[in-house]
């Protein structure tokens, strides 16, 4: 089944409370992330979430599709800086769930159960934030990542094990690389924040293990886009180390517009697939040492297609809601199967 | 079989118990069944003393595979059941009125420990300290803290989604938990969550953490571990009133540190501190300490320390003071982790509050605490998480006494109205429990609380799994409509047992029945 009607909450915008001192902010779902990092950022205070996409996008989208960027390995998921929301259910209730002060565990954890759930259980119409200030210092570093696949191995292993406390991490493949600007060598981008003494303690410390440039910040916004044009967007989780034991196989891959990103503290990697006119349907990620690694039936790894051409869904993506308990949950907040039907394979 | 065992001869037993204690007998020996009023005073409250509740029968598992057998034969004769840990919690969340615990103390493996990945799996029986203690060898912690850490077990950490002192900066028991293997009431078999650690899909990991035993039991857990910071500092700011140390925390968290932990302690809590064995040598003579914790790397812990110290004494500290070694640290954390304990010194009885403010409020809402103490005459000792404005106001008292209970429950819950009117939450750590029920109404809609009544019916649709808690049962539209033909067989179902009211406050000696 499709949804016959969008209903958009593009207009349900704006602030509802803002106590800067409290680090906490409730705003309307339809609020784009641009808006809330406008308002915050006045009071020198940010909502560290970078999913993938544009800043235009609604912070109610955000959560309910618990999208998340390269700042979640250390600020945390959607799920995590979410203190309450409010939603309507399918048969129209307005419901609550959490609070808005940073630590409640009143009640059963409806703020959890609705991210993430692709608008099906309830369209969030309201959500409460974790704030945290701005750092005062907010540096981005490249290395290049060159030489054979045991140096490049030995070289990502020694940046991520090393003591650093990075805001962000990234690997990224030489096409990844060549369309941000940094070379055509992969590369690990590396993002600094704190006080200025804990960032210069760490640039400090980065200099003893590999030799870095200072880039420009707004890289992180140029990578959040890389799949703004693709065909498809494969994202595989898997156990950090598994990441960092095949990272330089996975990076070597380099056949143009097929970017491959990993998050290697936290698992992750993202494969983006027609990013560019040259890659076509014949290069399919199934070609790639890294989508190899996607499909090897280890228990340890999932694979999600956050993105995938309409036609291709139904027949790709696997139901991920069709244990009893999901069943259960959805028949009781949306008897009617109004709610975004389908999108979740169920 | 067991009836073969000379069972005592009981009061209340009827045919029908005796063979049900049997059954569990055969399942997990009969040393691990407790029958006997006598023998189950013990599990008659937690750790919260105004709260006492007599259970029908107590079965320990020793194995995974007795625990899953235990929930079935449960499930099969459609009786109700309460999972417990330690019993540390402090919302009456454990205690079974007339029906069956199931203690899950004996499951204490750690099953399994991925240090590269940091990661552990462990049963839920498995006591926080010990993880902590068996991951340090590694450099790796597991960040929740509660101050019951000493006793309480993960399984309850994840059924109450414990905080801690450094939930602050580390999050709470959700933002650590991967999965869990969960038998649901049913005695059916599921894994919530991905050890790997993100999956797609409804996130169940999610809303069964904190589910305060409703939804089952966990028979194992996958924990995330953090490494161990590099650097830790501990600094102890004392000051002369109350308020100057309230405007103190609320400066520290506006002004964008984020301190590992940032603890509150008033002058009455102190002196009891010090009166005690758990004496740390925090200044008598002060009206208000912060014990304030940084950690991470060396150069911006020293820096972060500067200016909360500058913070401190801009704000009227008389003093602060920086542990200089781990052994004074250590003291000054002692203290403030038992000085719950201590207050047993005070009197028979505590109730201890969890309410949570908003932080810019939190000097206003400690001089209204102050007013309402006088008001009742009772005597508030305020320890607690300032930095997540995770209020803990207790007062000490005897339930003997009608008169005094009747005071101290008259200031609490004046108390509460005005964390709630404040934008607060009843509860941030501790759990609804039996004791927060009465309030529940206060900050949920009935379409709120119904839709968490629909979520538990997903999960327990009989209702059997730990009955009577959290939202209170008026509240579920459709569960006046089906009164659940198999509760009726129960030895006690939530349906028949009257509702506590807040705060309600029992006698200390249970009856004898």
């Amino acid at each position: 089944m499709r949804a016959g009607k969008t209903l958009s909450l593009r207009d349900d915008s704006g602030v509802v409370s803002y106590v800067p001192g409290d680090l906490t902010l409730t705003v309307r779902a339809g609020t784009p992330l641009s808006e809330i990092e406008r308002v915050t950022g006045e009071h020198d205070q940010w909502l560290p979430l970078d999913p993938y996409g544009s800043s235009d996008g609604t912070i109610g989208a955000t959560l309910a599709t618990a999208s998340a960027g390269p700042l979640a390995s250390s600020f945390g998921l959607p799920r995590d800086l979410l203190l309450g929301l409010e939603f309507v259910n399918g048969r129209g209730d307005v419901v609550r769930g959490g609070g808005k002060v940073v630590k409640n565990v009143a009640g059963f954890d409806l703020s959890r159960l609705l991210t993430g759930s692709w608008g099906t259980l309830g369209v969030i119409t309201e959500v409460t934030l974790r704030l945290y200030a701005l750092p005062a210092t907010d540096r981005t570093f490249v290395i290049a990542l060159s030489g054979s696949e045991k140096e490049i191995s030995s070289l990502v292993r020694a940046v991520v094990s090393s003591p650093l406390t990075p805001f962000a991490l990234q690997l990224l493949n030489p096409p990844a690389a060549r369309a941000l600007g940094l070379g055509g060598e992969p590369v690990c981008l590396i993002r600094f924040g704190g006080n200025d003494a804990v960032v210069r303690a760490q640039v400090s410390a980065l200099s003893q293990v590999a030799r870095s440039q200072e880039v420009e910040s707004a890289v992180w916004t140029r990578l959040r886009q890389l799949d703004g044009k693709a065909h498809t967007t494969i994202r595989v989780v898997s156990m950090p180390q598994r990441f960092l034991a095949a990272s330089a196989r996975i990076l070597g891959d380099d056949v143009p517009g097929i970017y491959t990103c990993i998050d290697p503290r936290r698992g992750i990697l993202r494969i983006i697939v027609g990013a560019d006119d040259r890659a076509t349907e014949e290069d399919s990620p199934g070609m790639l040492g890294s989508a190899d690694f996607a499909r090897d039936g280890s228990e340890s790894s999932e694979v999600i297609f956050e993105k995938l051409p309409s036609e291709a869904w139904p027949s790709v993506s696997p139901s991920v809601v069709r244990d009893a308990l999901s069943q259960g949950i959805k028949r009781a907040y949306d008897p009617h199967n109004i709610l975004n039907p389908g999108i979740l394979g169920d | 079989m067991t009836q073969a065992t000379p069972a005592p001869i009981q009061a209340r037993s009827s045919p029908a118990q005796s063979a049900v204690a049997g059954h569990l007998a055969d399942i997990v020996g009969e040393r691990h069944v407790l029958s006997r009023p006598s023998e189950l005073l013990v599990y008659n409250s937690d750790g919260l003393p105004g709260y006492r509740r007599q259970p029908r029968l107590a079965v320990f598992p020793g194995t995974r595979e007795e625990t899953i057998s235990v929930v079935r034969l449960l499930a099969a004769e459609g009786l109700p059941f309460v999972p417990r840990g330690a019993g540390t919690g402090l919302s009456g969340g454990a205690l079974a009125d007339d029906i069956v615990v199931i203690g899950l103390h004996r499951l204490k493996k750690i099953i399994s420990l991925d240090v590269e990945n940091r990661r552990a799996t462990v049963e839920p029986g498995v006591v926080n300290l010990r993880l902590n203690k068996h991951v340090a060898q590694y450099g790796l912690l597991y960040a929740p803290d509660p101050s019951s850490e000493a006793a309480c077990t993960i399984g309850g950490n994840v059924a109450e989604n414990a905080g801690g002192p450094h939930c602050l900066k580390y999050g709470v028991t959700l933002n650590h938990v991967l999965a869990m293997t969960v038998l649901l009431p049913s005695g059916e078999v599921v894994e919530l969550g991905s050890r790997v650690g993100e999956r797609d899909g409804y996130d169940l990991r999610g809303a069964f953490i904190g589910s305060e035993g409703c939804f089952g039991l966990a028979l194992d857990i996958t924990v995330k571990l953090t490494p161990k910071p590099q650097a830790v500092r501990t600094l102890l700011a004392d000051f002369t009133s109350v308020d100057k140390a309230a405007h103190a925390t609320s400066a520290i968290i506006a002004s964008g540190i984020v301190p590992a932990a940032l603890e509150f302690m008033d002058g009455p809590t102190i002196r009891v501190v010090e009166d005690s064995i758990y004496a740390a040598g925090y200044p008598r003579d002060a009206e208000a300490i912060l014990l304030i914790e940084l950690d991470g790397l060396d150069a911006g812990v020293s820096a972060d320390l500067e200016e909360v110290r500058r913070i401190c004494l801009d704000g009227g500290a008389r003093n602060v003071k920086v542990a200089r070694d781990d052994a004074e640290r250590m003291k000054l954390w002692q203290g403030r982790k038992k000085a719950f304990g201590a207050m047993g010194r005070l009197a028979p009885h505590l109730i201890v509050q969890d309410a949570v403010i908003p932080r810019t409020r939190l000097p206003e809402i400690l001089e209204t605490i102050r007013t309402i103490s006088e008001k009742y005459g009772v005597v508030v000792c305020n320890v607690f998480h300032a930095g997540d404005g995770n209020l803990h106001p207790n007062i000490a008292y005897s339930a003997d006494d009608p008169a005094e209970s009747e005071r101290v429950h008259k200031a609490m819950t004046a108390i509460m109205r005005a964390c709630i009117d404040a934008g607060g939450s009843i509860t941030g750590e501790h759990g609804v429990g039996l004791d927060k029920m009465g309030y529940m109404e206060a900050i949920f809609s009935g379409s709120s609380l119904n839709a968490m009544c629909e979520l538990r019916s997903v999960f327990d649709p009989e209702r059997r799994s730990n009955p009577g808690k959290v939202v209170p049962v008026h509240a579920c539209k459709e569960w006046h409509a089906v009164p659940g033909a198999r509760l009726r067989t129960a030895a006690t179902s939530e349906a028949d047992s009257p509702e506590p009211r807040p705060l309600e406050a029992e006698p200390s000696h249970p009856s004898a029945t």
